[in-house]
C-alpha cells in the first residue's frame, strides 16, 4: 500500500514539476511584450515610457534574468504568491482566480459527477431495453460527438435567444449582486441551466455510450454465463456486470477531466459566464503572463489532484488493486 | 446482496457530492458580498448601461483613466471643469471660474459650498493637492509637469494659482482641466505614493467623492456589474439647479458581442456603447442621428505607412496609395454605413472650423484609381518585370503587409479592402492578422508595413491629434504616438507653436493650423480613413430624453473621460418614460 501510494505521489509530483515549468514558460515564449500592451493601453506620454517600462519590469520582476525568473517564480508559488495581474495591475493573481473559481466549480462539479452517474444508469439501462437502446445510442453518439461549445451556441439559440426561456449570459441576473439572498440564488440556477446543460449533454454521452458497450461484454463474458448457468437471477448477474463495467468508466473519468475543463473553458466564454474561462481568454488576449500562469497551475494541479483521487477510489473498489498492492498472487 | 448495495452506494454518494459541490460553490461565490439585505432594483427607476468595462471591477483609482470602474470619474469624482467637445465650450464644475491672469498664471476659482460624501468641505486645498500628486514621475497624467512648463500650484483664499516658467502649453493644459480628478486629500494622504499612481485603491468605502452618485455594489474580481445610487446633497443641485434622472446605474461588463447584443434587443440596457449592427436600429432603439451615419465620430482610424522602409519614405508613393483605397466600400462593406468618411487632414468633425478649406481643395485626396496610377507612373514606379505589380525604383520587388488584430471583424474586413483596391492599381499589398499583442510590438518596434490604429478621442485640442502624428524624438519603441516614425523638425516644431496659442487667439491659431494641415496633407505622413463611431444605441422604453442631433447635443456615451465632457449631462436630461 505504502509502496503503491509513495510511487503514485513521486509520479505526480514529476507532473507538476515538468507541468509548472512549462506552465511558466509559454507565456515568455509567446511574441508581444506585455509591458508594452500596458503602456499602450494607459496612452502613456512619450516622455514618460522610460520611467514607466522601468517602474513595471522592476514591479514584475523582468529586470533580471530568465533562469532567475525562473527560480523566483518557484520561491514565489511555494509562498502561495502567483504574482499579480498585469493588465490589471496591481490586482494579485490569486484574487483574479479566487473571483472565478466558484463559477467554475459550480458548473464543472455537478457537470462531471452528474453526467458520470446518469450516463452510466442510462447505458446500463439501454444495454438491456432494445427501445431505449434504439434511442439513447444514436442520440448519445450525436451528444459526444458535439463540440461542448457548438451545443452551448445552440442552446443559447434555442433556448435563450428564440424562446427566451433562459438568460443568453452572465451569472446572475443585472439587477442583483452576489449575496445570500433567495432571489440571488434563483437568479443564479436561472443562468446556470444552460452552460451546465451544454456541459452535461456531451459528457452524458460519452459515458452512456461506454456503459452500454461494456455491459454488453460483461454480460457476455464467461462469469456472467456461468452466474446465468448456475440460475441466478439475471438481476443479481446485471449487478456484477455493471460493477465491473465500472472500472473503466472510472479510469475514463481521469482521462476525460482535461477535457471537460477545456470544454467548461470554452463554454464559458460562449455564455460569457465570469469563471475560469472567461478569465483565461481576457488573459490571452492581454498577454497577462502572471494570469495565464495562475490559472493554468490552477487547472494543473486541479487535474492531478483529482486524478490522485480517483486513484485511492480505484484502490477501494477494484479488489485486484489492492492484491496487487500487497504483493499477494 | 454486498454487490448490490455497493453499487447503489456508488451512486447515490456521486449524486449527493454533485449537490454538495454545487451547493457550496454557490456559496462562495454569494460569500463575496456578505451579509447585506437582498434587494432588486426597480427597473424605472434604474438606468442600465454597456459598453465601457472590459477589465475585471476592481480599480478604483481616478488616475487610471484607462481602467478604472464605469463612472468613478464623472459620477464619484469630478474635475474642476467640464468641456462641450459640441460646442467647443468650458463647462464651470467644481471651480467657478478660471482665467489666465497673467501670460504665466492662470487662476482657478474654487466653488465654494461643495462637500465630499463623507460630509468634510472641499477646499482650495483639495484642489492643489489634486495636480500637486500628478507630479509623482508614474503619475499616468504626469505630462501635466513635464510637458507644459507648469511650475508650482498655490492657494490663495478661494483660488488655486498656477504658475508657468516660459510661455505655457496652454492647449495641453487646457486638456487637464477637465481631465483631473479632484480627490480628497484627507483621505489620498493615507495612501503611499505608489498606490495613488499604480494601486487600485480597491476599497470602495474610501471612494469619497463630490458627484452625483454613490457607490452602491458590484466591486470584485468576477463581478459582471457595479452599481451607483444617487446621492443627495450633490452641489449641482443647489448651485446649478441639476438633478440626475437615474435613482441606480448598473454598469454591465462587456461579454461576447453577441450576448451583449440579445441584451439590448431584450430591453435589459438602456445605453449600449459597443458596435451594434444597422439592423438594430429599429422601434424604441435609436441612435444620436437618425440617418447615415447614426453615430458621432469620436475618432479617425488612420493607415500607418513606416516611413523608415521603401518605398513608404515617398511622399509621392503614400499620396498614390491614399488615392487608390476605396472608402466607400470600407463603409458599406465593413461598417453597413454606420461610419462616415474622414476628411483628408485626419481632423475630427468637432474641429471643423479649423479646416482650412482652400487647402483641403488643393491638397485632399479622394478615390481614384486612375489617379493614383497616373501618380505611381510620375512618381518612377512601373512595373518593370511584367507581373502586374509596380516595382521600387531601383527594381526591387514592392510586397507590402497591412496588418491589423486578429478578431476585429470590421477592421479585417477593411484591410481586406485596402488590400484589394491597392492591387487595382498596381501596389502589392496582402492583409493579415496578427495577434492584438504581437502587434502593438511590431508596431512599437518599426517591424510592420502598414496598420490601422485610432487613439486619439474627442479632446479639446487638434493638438492632441498632430501630436499624434508628428511627436519627436523618435524613441527606439513609439509605444503611443508617431508609429509611422516620420521626422519632420518643422512640422513638430509647428505643434509645439500650437499648443502655446490659445484657442480664443483664431488668427494665429489658423495659421498654424493651415500650416499644419498643408504640411500634412502634402507629406501624408499618415492616411486618415474613416471616422470610428460613438457607438450609441439607446432604448427609449424606460427613458427618454436621450440626447441626438435634434435635441440635446450631449455626447451619449458611457466611454471613460466622456462623463467630464458632456455624458453627465445625459443623465440631468434623462427622465423616466411613461409606463402603460
Amino acid at each position: 500500500m505504502t509502496r503503491y501510494l509513495a510511487r503514485k505521489v513521486v509520479i505526480y509530483l514529476l507532473t507538476f514539476f515538468v507541468a509548472v515549468t512549462i506552465d511558466w514558460a509559454i507565456p515568455r515564449f509567446m511574441p508581444g511584450d506585455p509591458i508594452e500592451g500596458l503602456l499602450s493601453r494607459m496612452k502613456a506620454q512619450p516622455g514618460a515610457t522610460e520611467e514607466l517600462t522601468g517602474y513595471y519590469s522592476h514591479a514584475f520582476g523582468f529586470d533580471v534574468p530568465l533562469w532567475q525568473q525562473y527560480l523566483n517564480f518557484w520561491a514565489a508559488l511555494l509562498h502561495g504568491d502567483l504574482g499579480r495581474s498585469i493588465a490589471n495591475f496591481p490586482t494579485p493573481v490569486s484574487e483574479l482566480i479566487m473571483g472565478a473559481l466558484p463559477y467554475t466549480l459550480a458548473l464543472l462539479i455537478p457537470a462531471i459527477l452528474l453526467s458520470f452517474w446518469a450516463g452510466n444508469k442510462t447505458g446500463a439501462l439501454a444495454a438491456r431495453r432494445k427501445v431505449l437502446d434504439n434511442t439513447v445510442l444514436p442520440a448519445s453518439y450525436v451528444l459526444t460527438a458535439t463540440p461542448q461549445m457548438w451545443l452551448g451556441i445552440v442552446l443559447a439559440w434555442l433556448f435563450a435567444s428564440t424562446w427566451a426561456i433562459f438568460p443568453v449570459s452572465g451569472a446572475y441576473g443585472l439587477d442583483v449582486q452576489p449575496q445570500w439572498s433567495l432571489e440571488f440564488a434563483l437568479s443564479f440556477l436561472h443562468h446556470w441551466i444552460l452552460p451546465f446543460s451544454a456541459l452535461f449533454l456531451v459528457a452524458f454521452g460519452g459515458w452512456a455510450i461506454g456503459m452500454r458497450n461494456m455491459i454488453i461484454y460483461e454480460l457476455e463474458s464467461d462469469y456472467s454465463n456461468y452466474l446465468t448457468a448456475l440460475g441466478a437471477p439475471s438481476k443479481l448477474v446485471r449487478k456484477y456486470a455493471y460493477r465491473n463495467a465500472l472500472l473503466p468508466q472510472i479510469t475514463g473519468l481521469a482521462l476525460a477531466l482535461g477535457a471537460v475543463v477545456a470544454g467548461a473553458i470554452v463554454v464559458e466564454i460562449v455564455f460569457s459566464y465570469p469563471g475560469l474561462g472567461t478569465l483565461t481568454l481576457s488573459a490571452i488576449q492581454n498577454r497577462d503572463y502572471f494570469l495565464i500562469q495562475g490559472i493554468f497551475l490552477f487547472l494543473i494541479t486541479g487535474v492531478l489532484i483529482a486524478n490522485f483521487v480517483i486513484d485511492l477510489v480505484y484502490v477501494v473498489i477494484d479488489p485486484r488493486t489492492r492484491v496487487g498492492m500487497q504483493g499477494g498472487s | 446482496m454486498m454487490a448490490t448495495r455497493r453499487a447503489r452506494g456508488v451512486g447515490a454518494l456521486v449524486a449527493i457530492a454533485a449537490l454538495v459541490a454545487a451547493i457550496a460553490a454557490l456559496t462562495a461565490g454569494g460569500a463575496g458580498a456578505g451579509g447585506q439585505s437582498a434587494f432588486a432594483l426597480p427597473r424605472a427607476q434604474t438606468l442600465y448601461i454597456s459598453g465601457n468595462q472590459w477589465s475585471p471591477n476592481v480599480d478604483l483609482n481616478p488616475a487610471k483613466n484607462w481602467d478604472y470602474v464605469t463612472g468613478l470619474v464623472g459620477f464619484a469624482y469630478e474635475t474642476p471643469f467640464r468641456y462641450d467637445p459640441l460646442s467647443d465650450k468650458f463647462i464651470p464644475w467644481l471651480a467657478s471660474a478660471g482665467k489666465w491672469t497673467s501670460k504665466t498664471t492662470y487662476t482657478m476659482t474654487v466653488r465654494s459650498g461643495v462637500k465630499w460624501s463623507d460630509g468634510q468641505t472641499m477646499t482650495p486645498q483639495d484642489v492643489k493637492y489634486s495636480f500637486d500628486i500628478l507630479k509623482l514621475a508614474t503619475h499616468p497624467q504626469h505630462a501635466l509637469w513635464q510637458d507644459t512648463g507648469l511650475k508650482s500650484t498655490k492657494v490663495q483664499g478661494r483660488n488655486v494659482v498656477f504658475t508657468f516658467g516660459g510661455t505655457p502649453g496652454i492647449q495641453q493644459f487646457d486638456f487637464y482641466r477637465f481631465n483631473v480628478a479632484i480627490v480628497p486629500q484627507h483621505v489620498f494622504q493615507k495612501y503611499s505614493k505608489t498606490e495613488i499612481t499604480t494601486g487600485n485603491l480597491s476599497d470602495p468605502k474610501k471612494i469619497v467623492g463630490t458627484g452625483p452618485y454613490a457607490y452602491e455594489s458590484g466591486v470584485g474580481a468576477s463581478s459582471e456589474t457595479v452599481v451607483w445610487k444617487k446621492r443627495d446633497g450633490w452641489w449641482g443641485t443647489s448651485a446649478l439647479g441639476l438633478s440626475v434622472g437615474p435613482t441606480y446605474i448598473v454598469d454591465i461588463k462587456n461579454g461576447t458581442n453577441a450576448a451583449a447584443l440579445a441584451n439590448l434587443l431584450r430591453g435589459n440596457i438602456d445605453l449600449f456603447n459597443n458596435f451594434a449592427p444597422k439592423s438594430a436600429i429599429r422601434g424604441q432603439f435609436k441612435t444620436y442621428f437618425d440617418r447615415a451615419p447614426y453615430h458621432l465620430g469620436a475618432n479617425t482610424t488612420w493607415l500607418f505607412p513606416n516611413t523608415t522602409k521603401k518605398p513608404l519614405n515617398d511622399k509621392q508613393f503614400r499620396r498614390a496609395l491614399a488615392y487608390s483605397i476605396n472608402m466607400g466600400q470600407i463603409i458599406s462593406k465593413a461598417y453597413q454605413g454606420l461610419v462616415a468618411k474622414a476628411s483628408p487632414t485626419g481632423l475630427l468633425p468637432i474641429w471643423d472650423k479649423w479646416v482650412d478649406p482652400k487647402v483641403v481643395k488643393q491638397l485632399g485626396f479622394s478615390y481614384s484609381p486612375g489617379k493614383a496610377k497616373a501618380m505611381l507612373a510620375a512618381a518612377g514606379y512601373k512595373d518593370t518585370d511584367g507581373d502586374g505589380y509596380v516595382e521600387n525604383k531601383d527594381g526591387s520587388a514592392i510586397d507590402l503587409k497591412i496588418v491589423c488584430p486578429n478578431g476585429w471583424s470590421d477592421w479585417m474586413t477593411a484591410i481586406q479592402v485596402i488590400a484589394d483596391s491597392a492591387k487595382q492599381v498596381g501596389i502589392k499589398v496582402t492583409a493579415s492578422f496578427p495577434e492584438y499583442s504581437t502587434l502593438v510590438d511590431d508596431r512599437g518596434h518599426a517591424r510592420y508595413d502598414l496598420l490601422l490604429a485610432n487613439d486619439r478621442q474627442y479632446s479639446n485640442t487638434p493638438w492632441t491629434y498632430y501630436q499624434y502624428i508628428y511627436q519627436l524624438p523618435i524613441l527606439d519603441n513609439q509605444t503611443t504616438v508617431n508609429y509611422e516614425r516620420y521626422t519632420s523638425p518643422s512640422a513638430w516644431s509647428a505643434v509645439q507653436a500650437l499648443d502655446k496659442i490659445p484657442s480664443s487667439n483664431t488668427r494665429a491659431y489658423q495659421a498654424v493650423m493651415s500650416k499644419l494641415q498643408r504640411s500634412f496633407l502634402q507629406d501624408l505622413p499618415a492616411i486618415p480613413l474613416w471616422y470610428n463611431g460613438m457607438w450609441s444605441m439607446v432604448n427609449t422604453k424606460y427613458w427618454t430624453g436621450w440626447p441626438s442631433a435634434q435635441n440635446g447635443r450631449f455626447t451619449p456615451t458611457s466611454w471613460r473621460n466622456y462623463w467630464q465632457m458632456t455624458a453627465i449631462d445625459m443623465l440631468t436630461h434623462l427622465r423616466p418614460a411613461k409606463q402603460s
